[in-house]
């Protein structure tokens, strides 16, 4: 849920990349702190073990801040992927304003994908939030590999959904995750501007929302 | 409670001393001192943790100085901010992975209690099943051992009953004899006495003859030696015949009242019942001796028929209330009874599906009430 402080005219939103183990959730985020080039950029803290999987999360936090003064943050997590790491996947689902699901575009992962997506489900149940209702993109990654899963039958597979149509990414190559990041930001929209007026009190509109989050290098502001 | 992901402050990220000790530091490289603090000062510039700023830096000799120093301790933050976030998140992750094994542990417990008071009500069945079992093994034994009683009683009573016949018959042939022979003797006060002693002999071993015959009758009907058909009987023709042969017994010296009601004939053993209707009535006179009253009435509703006999003789005493249905007890003199009346009554009931309950008490009288179905149970 949107963290609003009136005193400091500050909105906090929280992202999270969800998804199965090894399937490049900790990738995006190292892209878009790479690739994006918003007006207000933090450090990437990875937190990683030794042999680079996440033990904890990883957080990139952006922000802008509207002429009305409103200062608003996104902070961007990852959680584990790996299944012994369920607590902390709750624990850092908490309270999110918005889900990329990060699946394996493999055709030997797809089990483990469902798996996550069932996981993700009842995180979100016990956390409190709903899954139907929730802002989410669901990226289809590592479609550079040879042995994937045909884009046309995951759309045709997702096509019933509220999550259609599916991204499509290589997040080591760098493609498709500014697409995904600006297709959620364009979900989140809908609910923060009906709940905050960011188009009638703070002159943020659709576009500028999107675009100014998501500028990347060498690409003037909305 | 603050979350894990909360902006931490200056304060979450380093201890006071800490900060002196950065501050120092920071003094050392630079020309002039420099102080980091959470208040904003004069010349301060802010220092910068995920977009937030958490403290400010002031003092140095210029501001390049000053944006060198914040810029060291914001980069300083980040690896202090890190391992704060993860202590931080391990510590909520472990507070709540302990709450669910509290809980699963508190659902363990209470799923174990309710196992384990499960588990004591069986035992408490298996004890209860035990205890039933071993009753009716009591009691099968019990009744094994008064049936084999009784047939033993049954074969000795078929074996007595045909010498007592020939003596009962020859005893009234004797007795006949004796009174043909007074005319013939002299008339002197010693034959007289003599023959009226004779008669006197014999009449009273007439009596002990009756009384064996009776007490046989009794052991076959206990032993139902000689079962007669089902047959369809009235009650109340069953009970004036009982009426009228204990008022034989009795020399007719009974006050009995009669107070029959129209009774359905109910299917049953005729000689069962009326031994069954005699003994209970044999009581009743035995127990109001000359001038006491028996009341006899008969009932009917559409569950079934009741006879009724009362009277206001000398009652059971309370002693011996629990062992009037004992085979063989008998408060009479030896000889006088078989101890087998009532139970005879209550297995003949039992055996048409009816009940026997005996009300008395001691002085005041007895009423017993013999409750028969219309309909037997097949």
């Amino acid at each position: 849920m949107p963290d609003f402080s009136p005193e400091d005219n500050k909105l906090a939103l929280k992202v999270v990349f969800y998804g199965p183990a090894l399937s490049g959730k900790t990738t995006n985020l190292m892209q878009l702190h790479s690739l994006l080039n918003p007006e207000r950029k933090g450090e990437l803290m990875v937190l990683e073990t030794r042999d680079d999987r996440t033990l904890f999360f990883d957080m990139l936090p952006i922000g802008l801040r509207s002429h009305s003064g409103l200062d608003l943050r996104l902070k961007l997590y990852t959680v584990p992927g790996q299944v012994q790491h369920d607590s902390t996947r709750k624990a850092v689902l908490s309270r999110a304003d918005g889900v990329v699901f990060v699946a394996d575009s493999q055709v030997a992962q797809q089990d483990n994908n469902a798996i996550a997506f069932g996981n993700l489900e009842d995180n979100l149940d016990k956390v409190g939030l709903d899954i139907d209702t929730l802002p989410m993109v669901v990226q289809f990654n590592k479609r550079d590999l040879p042995a994937v899963v045909d884009e046309a039958e995951l759309q045709a597979r997702w096509a019933g959904t509220p999550w259609a149509p599916l991204a499509m990414a290589s997040a080591l190559q760098g493609t498709g995750v500014i697409e995904t990041f600006q297709a959620l930001l364009d979900r989140l929209y809908t609910g923060i501007d009906a709940e905050f007026d960011l188009a009638g009190k703070h002159s943020i509109d659709r576009s500028t929302f999107i675009g100014r989050l998501s500028a990347s290098h060498g690409v003037d502001d909305a | 409670m603050r979350n894990f992901e909360d902006d931490p402050t200056l304060s979450d990220l380093l201890t006071p001393d800490q900060l002196q000790r950065l501050s120092n530091g920071l003094s050392a490289l630079c020309r002039k001192p420099v102080e980091i603090s959470e208040n904003r000062a004069g010349d301060a510039v802010p220092v910068e943790f995920n977009l937030e700023t958490v403290g400010w830096l002031s003092g140095g000799a210029s501001d390049g100085e000053r944006e060198a120093a914040a810029e060291l301790v914001s980069f300083l933050m980040l690896f202090v901010a890190k391992y704060r976030l993860a202590a931080n998140i391990h510590h909520d992750t472990t507070e709540a992975s302990y709450a669910e094994l509290q809980r699963q542990n508190e659902a363990l417990r209470a799923s174990e209690a309710k196992y384990r008071e499960l588990s004591d009500q069986l035992q408490q069945k298996v004890d209860e099943q035990v205890d039933v079992i071993r009753q009716t093994q009591q009691e099968l034994y019990e009744s094994a051992r008064l049936r084999s009683v009784g047939h033993l009683a049954a074969g000795v009573a078929h074996e007595i009953n045909n010498p007592v016949g020939f003596i009962s018959s020859n005893l009234r042939v004797a007795r006949d004899y004796v009174q043909n022979l007074e005319p013939l003797l002299p008339e002197t006060l010693e034959n007289r006495e003599l023959l009226e002693d004779f008669q006197d002999l014999l009449s009273e071993s007439i009596e002990g003859t009756d009384r064996i015959a009776s007490i046989v009758a009794d052991l076959k009907t206990f032993s139902s030696i000689d079962q007669a058909d089902n047959a369809l009987c009235d009650l109340n023709s069953l009970l004036r015949s009982a009426c009228h042969l204990v008022q034989t017994e009795h020399d007719h010296r009974l006050n009995i009242t009669e107070n029959l009601a129209e009774l359905p004939r109910i299917p049953g053993h005729p000689s069962r019942l009326s031994q069954t209707l005699f003994n209970l009535l044999d009581n009743a006179a035995r127990a109001v001796g000359d001038d006491g009253r028996i009341l006899v009435r008969t009932l009917a509703d559409n569950t079934g028929i009741q006879v009724i006999i009362q009277d206001n003789g000398c009652g059971i005493p309370e002693t011996v209330r629990s062992q009037v249905f004992d085979a063989f007890f008998t408060t009479r003199p030896v000889g006088s009874g078989t101890g087998l009346g009532l139970t005879v009554a209550r297995d003949t009931v039992r055996a048409h599906g009816g009940q026997l309950t005996l009300d008395s008490q001691e002085g005041a009288g007895t009423r017993v009430v013999v409750s028969l179905p219309v309909q037997q149970g097949s």
